[in-house]
């Protein structure tokens, strides 16, 4: 990740887009302003988590029953997937988790999730880290509803989908181009871009996350002492 | 930089409301203004609640608006002459929409407006500004394929003509009544007109050009249209390389008057994909996906959400860089003019039912 080319991207979107607060993306996905730290909530600027909102909040999903969330990466700390799948949860639906039980695999590897949000809700999470090293991300958001489904992955694929598979020596090489503006940047970088960048556009979105952040550390928190304890971790 | 101030006029064409975000979120715009002479359009228009004015008339917003300096020509294919007429007569600067015309003379003539008038008049082919394509361009000219030998593309959608009704008159889509072929009642103007970007992609992917086209039009999935809504082409490039391309209005819709959620009846609505063979290997691509999926409201059909559909921003970038800086666009007049000879070419292959050499 090049912090460097990725601030100065995050400058010439402001100039483009004329925002005046300035800010400054940091290792670990803080973004540095003259009000204090703000922690980035990427995924918040997603497209399809962002599309995915709107089909959850704008009458296209009628009565939201059940989340089947899953990510399954290569390596990492389970803790940080947990994070970005309890905020999710909490976002996506505009419901705060009341209360979680947790299996957790031998050696830490996989954590297997229910938790319930405010007004019933139910979701499982499912996140382990033990794709072999160089994987892409595995994982699938589906909201289940009593009028419609909506998942980030289509029917009958288990898998993340592509836009452009080239296949020529050297195997198959796989590429989801999404942003003009930030063309050339990796999916993870141009997230943080454009988070950072929502944040300099709107001041407010730093106290909402920073508060977000810290509400889904402690879902992620309570899911290791769920697993260690045998116990319902409520809030 | 100085604002542009830009206007949009008729917003009768399909892609009209695709403009209405970037003309307001992109600060190098001063969208100050739209006309449109049917009722109907002004009432759509009214939907979106943008709080730009609407005129009747192009004439009454100049009137009004003195200072416009650019407009989106939003409207059937059969205005397009007389409003270039009218913009290089008072110097504004042109973003025409994907076909100007199918008659190579007024073609020519707006070719010469423009020019005469000093002014930019760039072409809509939005394809240019999708990340998918730019990725595309960058891994084919850097050799991963090697010479490339075969191309084969989709440019399919759904129709367009219950919410667009010009896009089903002949007159209006192609500029005239042209039959088809002896024997057919149907009329050039369809979906052929519809989907000039695999066209134009193929000749930006590959740098090469048109040799011969071989077109066919295939029954009609909408028995009431008098225009073609499904057909192939095949061909060869100048280089050798061998195309396929279906640029078809393939996937069924609601007959909707105003474009909105549960338009589509096939989940995915619209789709650009290829597939690239080279010397080295393959190419499969998909311009517009992934995305989200979804069976809700209104219709509790699996349905596709789109996620990207920011080319109108990269789009317009380029408009209001060429005019501020007086640069050329990629996609002027000139350049796109071959791609609408091929186009025509492809209508008179389905007329004489052989192929037809394009050099």
């Amino acid at each position: 990740m090049n912090i460097t080319q990725m601030n100065r991207a995050l400058g010439a979107l402001r100039e483009k887009y004329s925002v005046v607060r300035t800010g400054a993306i940091l290792p670990g996905g803080v973004l540095e302003t003259e009000a204090g730290k703000v922690t980035l909530l990427p995924w918040r600027v997603e497209r399809r988590f962002v599309e995915l909102r709107n089909i959850a909040s704008n009458g296209t999903l009628e009565g939201i029953s059940t989340l089947r969330f899953a990510s399954i990466t290569a390596g990492g700390e389970l803790e940080a997937q947990l994070v970005r799948e309890f905020d999710l949860a909490a976002w996506i639906t505009g419901k705060p988790v009341e209360h979680v039980f947790a299996a957790i695999a031998p050696g830490g590897c996989a954590a297997n999730v229910i938790a319930a949000l405010e007004g019933g809700v139910k979701a499982s999470i499912e996140c382990s880290n033990k794709l072999p090293e160089g994987a892409d991300v595995i994982d699938r958001h589906e909201i289940i509803a009593a009028r419609g489904v909506a998942s980030d992955r289509c029917v009958d694929t288990q898998v993340p989908q592509s836009s452009l598979y080239l296949y020529a020596e050297g195997g198959e090489r796989r590429y989801t181009d999404v942003d003009f503006e930030l063309f050339g940047f990796s999916g993870e970088e141009i997230v943080l871009v454009r988070a950072a960048f929502a944040v300099l556009s709107n001041p407010e979105l730093g106290a909402a996350w920073n508060a977000a952040a810290g509400n889904a550390k402690k879902c992620a928190r309570a899911v290791f002492e769920s697993g260690r304890d045998g116990k319902v971790g409520e809030f | 930089m100085k604002p542009l101030k830009i206007a949009m006029m008729s917003l009768t064409h399909g892609h009209t409301r695709k403009y209405y975000q970037t003309l307001r979120d992109n600060p190098k715009l001063d969208w100050v203004a739209v006309c449109a002479e049917e009722k109907a359009a002004r009432e759509v228009y009214a939907l979106y609640q943008t709080g730009v004015p609407c005129y009747d008339s192009a004439e009454a917003m100049f009137a009004a608006h003195p200072d416009i300096e650019a407009v989106v020509l939003a409207s059937a294919n059969s205005k397009h002459m007389e409003q270039v007429r009218f913009c290089a007569e008072r110097g504004i600067h042109i973003l025409s929409m994907k076909i100007p015309t199918f008659d190579m003379a007024e073609y020519d003539e707006m070719i010469a407006l423009c020019d005469r008038a000093g002014i930019v008049c760039q072409v809509e082919l939005e394809m240019h500004y999708n990340p998918v394509v730019r990725r595309l361009k960058e891994l084919i000219a850097a050799g991963s394929l090697g010479r490339i030998l075969s191309i084969q593309a989709t440019n399919i959608t759904l129709s367009p003509v219950w919410a667009f009704p010009w896009q089903g008159v002949p007159e209006s889509s192609y500029g005239r009544r042209v039959p088809l072929r002896s024997g057919d009642a149907r009329f050039r103007g369809g979906a052929l007109c519809d989907h000039p970007h695999v066209f134009d992609l193929v000749r930006h992917l590959t740098g090469s050009d048109f040799e011969s086209v071989y077109a066919e039009v295939a029954p009609n999935l909408r028995k009431e249209l008098e225009v073609e809504d499904m057909l192939l082409v095949n061909g060869r490039l100048k280089d050798g390389t061998a195309f396929l391309f279906d640029p078809s209005w393939s996937r069924m819709e609601e007959r909707l008057k105003v474009p909105g959620p549960g338009w589509e009846v096939y989940p995915k609505r619209m789709e650009v994909n290829l597939t690239i063979t080279g010397e080295k290997g393959v190419l499969v691509g998909d311009c517009f996906g992934p995305n989200v999926y979804h069976n809700g409201a209104p219709n509790d059909r699996y349905t596709v959400q789109y996620t990207y559909f920011d080319e109108w921003i990269g789009l317009i970038d380029e408009f209001v860089g060429c005019i501020r800086n007086k640069r050329t666009p990629l996609i002027d007049l000139r350049r796109h003019r071959r791609t609408i000879e091929v186009m025509n070419a492809c209508y008179e292959s389905i007329r004489t039912g052989r192929p037809e050499s394009v050099n």
